[in-house]
């Protein structure tokens, strides 16, 4: 029971953080404007519309309509095919802290409440697995300052996320988590965390969460390659055997590394950055947009959400060649109306008109 | 380690000497429709009916649709399930308006961009339209696709002109390193066809008499060819090529990553190389040699992104372009690529 509540209060105390979080990104009152410069005067009102905007989204009974909304969308979706591995490379959060001049900390922290934000719409949906790049490995050439930064805002919201996953109160009961990539590049304090919180969520069958933390695809390949030839060298496989599915299962994202369905890359760039380049480059479809990541919301995912399901219908109505409605009312169509063969002999046609030769008329 | 570059081209020969028939290719969803992600009548007449007909994906719905239980008694769980599939089926429709609309907007947009960008066989106008441009991409990559036997520019001979199309373009920009990939490999199987069509592209756009030599290269089977057949160069000086074509397929990509591995894996195994050997800048070292450098500009010609197999090894840091809605290798695709190229800006990781 004791131990009930402590996790109980932790989970209000991460509330109450959040809900901080959220307070420092609304805009705040902007300074009177020059009166004589028009320009002045534009950005004053443009300054004033978004703060009107917010606190009408702030209002109590628009949130709970907003989240409303949310959750029938959310639920009409689940009725139609859903992918099973999704991916997000949240790129923009250096930008956006950048754009409402913040500290690039808070960049980062309004990227991981869009995260979890999107991993509840994933879990709603029924996603068994998601990933997200979080910390490439050539990241460590960022300024020592912002890597120990996200180093610590990682363990944080690992914290977070599996106090959720274990609260079956919360959106993200029963998720699974993991964190791939070059571990022995983090510190040993931090590996042992992030095993503790492997170990604490090891049970959810939920939803596969995997967080890419330093993760680079070509290193994931490399060591790939590197642990089939160790089976073939100590374990006696047969490496005539080595095949694509033998070499997938050796990735680290294991039974998921064969393909990715959807794969949402933000802030306009369009490449992979080392990225899942083995999953996507059959037949994943990558979604590019051009929001900031902390600007990524819902309703955009929303649509490209929409927008794969309807193309999948199309194609799986495409590749079933029994849809059973079609065949059926073929079927009565044949049996009850027999339509006559249409078979034309050349002999029931009308005899042509005459041919007469211009040439041959003199 | 040029013996483990030798043992993976000596399978793959074997292996392409057993399986003439490639894999058949899976396109990425979204252009799936025949015509190109514009939604028909019957394509929405098909996702509505596999929706209804089929039961949903997602777990969690199923079982409680097994369980019969729902929020107003026995059989309220069903209706809400119908409900549910009929808005599903209501935002389908809005959806694929949008779309036709979109599609009717795009394709405008790219007519009116292929009237602006028309190359007329012209070195110097494609010149011109690189010369404004800050920086040019050092290799060039483009996916062709074979088009149904019947279209307008269909079937093999549609995929040599895409392709010598692109070669002129490449040459005139002044770009010196170009690879063309299609899944199936038809440029590769009509080497020769190939170069003589570029051969004959280049006299168009070219003085006849002093056309610009080119080189083919198929990593695949170690081959290098010389300007079109009968014009082999046979001394080292005329060696110097105005351009270096590389030719993949889908062999390239997957199956050449295997393959090493099968390689290395065995080398391991008998003790003629270390597990220490095998390196990050190893693999990559050999894989250039294999397949080539990475691209530094993927284009594709096709109405959404879809990668085909392109090898995944050297998509890196590649930056791709594409037209959305466009289905035709054209001029203005090859210049507005160049123009993203050089406006955009790649930090590895800073």
């Amino acid at each position: 029971m004791v131990e009930h509540n402590r996790s109980s209060n932790t989970v209000d105390v991460i509330e109450k953080e959040l809900k901080q979080t959220k307070e420092r990104f609304k805009p705040k009152a902007p300074p009177f404007p020059y009166v004589l410069s028009p320009m002045s005067i534009l950005e004053y009102a443009h300054a004033q519309k978004l703060r009107l905007w917010s606190f009408i989204l702030s209002l109590a009974c628009v949130s709970w309509a907003l989240l409303q909304i949310q959750m029938t969308l959310t639920n009409i979706l689940k009725m139609g095919p859903l992918p099973e591995h999704v991916s997000f490379i949240m790129d923009g959060n250096r930008r956006y802290a950048k754009s409402l001049s913040l500290p690039v900390k808070s960049g980062h922290e309004a990227g991981a409440i869009t995260l979890l934000n999107l991993l509840t719409v994933c879990r709603a949906l029924g996603v068994k697995t998601v990933s997200a790049y979080a910390f490439s490995i050539e990241n460590f050439n960022r300024p020592q300052e912002e890597v120990d930064t996200l180093t610590s805002l990682l363990a944080e919201k690992l914290d977070e996320v599996a106090r959720r996953a274990q609260d079956c109160n919360s959106e993200l009961f029963g998720l699974r988590l993991c964190v791939v990539g070059e571990r022995s590049r983090i510190s040993k304090e931090l590996n042992d965390r992030i095993s503790s919180v492997e170990r604490m969520t090891s049970e959810g069958d939920s939803m596969m969460l995997y967080i890419c933390f330093p993760y680079t695809s070509r290193n994931d390949i490399y060591h790939a390659i590197y642990d089939c030839a160790e089976t073939a060298k100590y374990h006696g496989f047969p490496a005539a055997q080595i095949d694509e599915s033998v070499l997938t299962n050796h990735m680290m994202l294991r039974e998921n590394s064969n393909n990715c369905d959807l794969l949402v890359r933000t802030s306009g760039h369009t490449r992979l950055s080392d990225y899942m380049l083995w999953q996507v480059h059959q037949n994943g479809h990558v979604e590019f947009s051009s929001t900031l990541w902390p600007d990524y919301g819902f309703l955009e995912f929303f649509r490209v959400l929409l927008k794969w399901s309807f193309f999948t219908s199309v194609q799986r109505r495409r590749n079933s060649r029994r849809l059973l409605r079609l065949h059926t009312a073929c079927h009565l169509k044949e049996t009850l109306f027999p339509r006559a063969p249409k078979h034309v002999s050349i002999e029931d046609l009308p005899s042509p008109p005459q041919a007469i030769s211009v040439a041959d008329r003199s | 380690m040029s013996k483990i570059k030798e043992r993976v081209l000596r399978a793959q020969d074997d292996e392409c000497k057993t399986s003439h028939r490639d894999k058949q290719r899976v396109s990425v969803v979204t252009n799936a429709t025949r015509k190109s992600g514009k939604p028909g009548v019957t394509d929405v007449k098909g996702a509505v009916g596999s929706v209804l007909l089929t039961p949903p994906d997602s777990e969690a719905v199923r079982r409680k649709l097994e369980s019969q239980k729902g929020v107003l008694g026995k059989s309220s769980g069903k209706i809400e399930f119908i409900f549910y599939k009929i808005l599903l089926c209501v935002l389908y429709m809005l959806y694929a308006c949008a779309r036709y609309t979109q599609y009717h907007y795009n394709r405008a947009k790219i007519l009116i961009l292929n009237l602006a960008y028309s190359p007329s066989n012209t070195p110097q106008l494609i010149r011109q339209d690189v010369l404004k441009l800050q920086k040019l991409p050092k290799r060039l990559a483009a996916i062709v696709e074979k088009k149904r036997e019947g279209d307008v520019g269909g079937g093999v001979s549609g995929v040599l002109n895409d392709g010598s199309d692109l070669v002129a373009w490449t040459i005139s920009a002044g770009i010196k390193h170009l690879a063309l990939y299609d899944f199936d490999g038809h440029l590769k199987r009509n080497v020769d066809e190939f170069r003589k069509s570029v051969f004959h592209k280049l006299t168009k756009y070219y003085d006849p008499s002093n056309v610009p030599k080119f080189a083919i290269r198929i990593p695949q089977w170690n081959k290098v060819y010389f300007n079109a057949p009968g014009q082999e160069a046979d001394d080292t000086t005329s060696k110097k090529v105005a351009i270096e074509i590389s030719l993949l397929s889908n062999r390239d990509g997957r199956e050449t990553i295997i393959e090493l591995t099968r390689t290395m894996a065995d080398l391991c195994a008998q003790n003629e190389m270390q597990l220490s050997d095998i390196t990050m800048k190893l693999i990559d070292s050999e894989l250039t040699q294999l397949v080539g450098h990475e691209p530094d500009l993927l284009l594709y010609f096709g109405p959404n992104l879809d990668l085909q197999g392109f090898p995944p090894w050297h998509i890196r840091l590649t930056e791709f372009y594409w037209e959305q809605d466009n289905d035709q290798v054209t001029y203005s695709v090859f210049i507005r690529g160049l123009k993203k190229y050089a406006a955009c800006k790649i930090n590895v990781g800073k």
